[in-house]
């Protein structure tokens, strides 16, 4: 228990941090709105040109909404740890959290969950009732919606442990930018957030079945979007998602145990 | 601040001068060079699948054919390059007006915009360049246009007019940090704004055609230049006057920037 209170110590330091800056939230929210109209209008554009209502077993209405809350989640779980960890790297403040009592990992991971929550509030929800009440009764209200929140909490987990992999990396190049954009361009894609999987070729999908990328934005929006979902179907999926939070934390840690010798501090 | 006024080839020369020293230090980090070019052309990649995904399917997205749709993405990453290669510092401002620093650029005897922005030459930039060239190239075969001097002049005059838009957004949005703390998602947020341009504003709309147009002018970005050079049998008003209100954004915005900058008292220790 006492390890928690030091945890929650963290997230609520956090907090305070994200409230004090309400000229960004205002704009993250404004900024949010105008991203999900130039979605609309696209694809509403897509679908008419195609001139059917159903474009790869997907209807209007079912993109939109994988779509709009695919951005609403990627807004709350995108934490920018990459740049954090390279910052901290480069200008040798890693020496002082590593004296931390507490794992670098946990660190990192519970003073950006202030803003896990204050982005889960603000953006997330209202977003989520916004659409739910749009659309009227496309997402059904039952079970799925506890399947999805168990999907979204791995999904946070595997998407952390993958930008601590990547920062990581950052020790060893002391590049930031050049990395983060590479992750970002290829986590946005191949993990469903800008398009969703059902679009892409077929082989191309197959490939994709086999990454973990799938299980941060895909996983958790087919259980939701999916009636009367089959509990085999979910418990496939969600062990799935499972297998990787471990493995994935696993690969974080052990890394991290190997890189962190490498570190080399310019004093000043 | 501005003591005398000087020469546009005094500005030229020092400015090759400065950028030659940013250059020369970030070569020193070859590793992280090469990353960040490679993060480029993955950025680039990802982003050219993204519009095939969306887009090779249909012969036309709202009277726009898939070759149209790709000169206009590729036209938006031209006209961006401008913003990325010589704008780049303005991601920093945040940081130098916060920390106090900024105070250092305050006492050079040359007009205080430039010289705080030739501080940082993006070579990266030129790798968009490249693939946005590559993509105008492209499309411009399979629509087969014709090839000869005043098309390729248009296109150089209505690229540069398009780059001005971007610069002015990009800089004004910057210069909010002079009002606002961490304005950092003001910035982050005019960047998103490119995604919008690679589309027909057709697809919008009239109230968002009207907010694209003339409130963030994001529709001159691609849609208005290149109107031009698509469909020389239509061109609206407002393209063939582009360059004019592009130079316009651009005036304001760096008014403003320096308007911030003068406001500028030093809050640092």
């Amino acid at each position: 228990m006492n390890r928690f209170k030091k945890y929650f110590a963290l997230t609520r330091a956090g907090i305070i941090e994200c409230v004090n800056y309400r000229m960004a939230l205002v704009v993250m929210v404004f900024g949010n709105l105008l991203y999900l109209t130039l979605i609309y209008f696209v694809w509403k554009a897509i679908f008419a040109s195609s001139g059917s209502d159903v474009v790869n077993g997907m209807t209007f209405e079912t993109t939109m909404i994988y779509l709009v809350l695919a951005t609403a989640l990627f807004n709350f779980m995108e934490m920018y740890i990459v740049w954090e960890m390279g910052r901290d790297i480069q200008s040798g403040k890693i020496a002082l959290n590593l004296l931390k009592p507490m794992k670098y990992k946990d660190y990192l991971f519970w003073s950006v969950s202030g803003s896990f929550v204050v982005n889960f509030v603000f953006t997330f929800i209202p977003t989520f009732l916004i659409v739910m009440l749009v659309t009227k009764g496309t997402i059904a209200i039952g079970i799925n919606l506890i399947y999805f929140v168990i999907a979204v909490v791995l999904a946070v987990i595997i998407n952390y442990e993958i930008d601590f992999i990547i920062g990581t990396v950052c020790l060893y190049t002391e590049s930031i930018w050049g990395i983060n954009v590479m992750k970002q361009a290829v986590v946005t894609l191949l993990s469903g957030a800008t398009i969703p999987l059902a679009f892409f070729p077929e082989k191309l999908r197959t490939v994709i079945e086999y990454l973990p990328f799938r299980a941060i934005y895909d996983t958790p929006l087919t259980i939701l979007l999916s009636r009367n979902p089959d509990a085999g179907m979910v418990a496939e999926k969600l062990l799935i998602s499972l297998a990787w939070a471990v493995v994935m934390s696993l690969i974080s840690h052990l890394f991290w145990h190997i890189s962190i010798r490498q570190v080399t501090v310019n004093g000043g | 601040m501005n003591t005398k006024k000087r020469g546009l080839s005094f500005y030229i020369k020092i400015y090759f001068k400065i950028i030659a020293q940013d250059i020369k230090s970030r070569m020193s980090y070859r590793a992280d060079f090469i990353i960040s070019t490679l993060g480029m052309i993955a950025t680039n990649i990802v982003g050219f699948v993204a519009f095939w995904l969306m887009f090779s399917k249909f012969p036309s997205i709202n009277g726009w054919g898939y070759y149209e749709m790709l000169f206009l993405y590729g036209f938006s990453l031209v006209a961006i390059t401008p913003t990325q290669c010589l704008l780049d510092n303005n991601w920093n401002l945040r940081r130098y007006v916060y920390d106090g620093d900024f105070v250092k650029y305050c006492f050079r005897p040359i007009n205080l915009f430039f010289y705080y922005e030739s501080e940082v030459f993006d070579v990266k930039g030129f790798g968009q360049l490249f693939f946005g060239l590559g993509t105008i190239c492209y499309a411009w075969y399979h629509l087969a246009l014709p090839v000869n001097f005043v098309m390729i002049l248009k296109l150089i005059v209505f690229l540069l007019s398009a780059s001005l838009f971007m610069m002015a957004m990009q800089t004004a949005a910057a210069a909010t940090c002079f009002w606002i703390e961490n304005s950092f998602y003001i910035l982050d947020l005019s960047l998103k704004l490119k995604d919008y341009a690679k589309y027909p504003i057709t697809i919008y709309n009239p109230l968002f055609k009207f907010i694209f147009t003339f409130l963030l002018p994001v529709a001159f970005i691609a849609y208005y230049p290149s109107l031009v050079i698509l469909r020389p049998d239509e061109v609206p008003l407002l393209s063939w006057l582009s360059p004019v209100i592009g130079g316009l954004f651009f005036y304001l915005s760096y008014k403003m920037w320096m308007r911030g900058a003068s406001r500028y008292d030093g809050s640092g220790s």
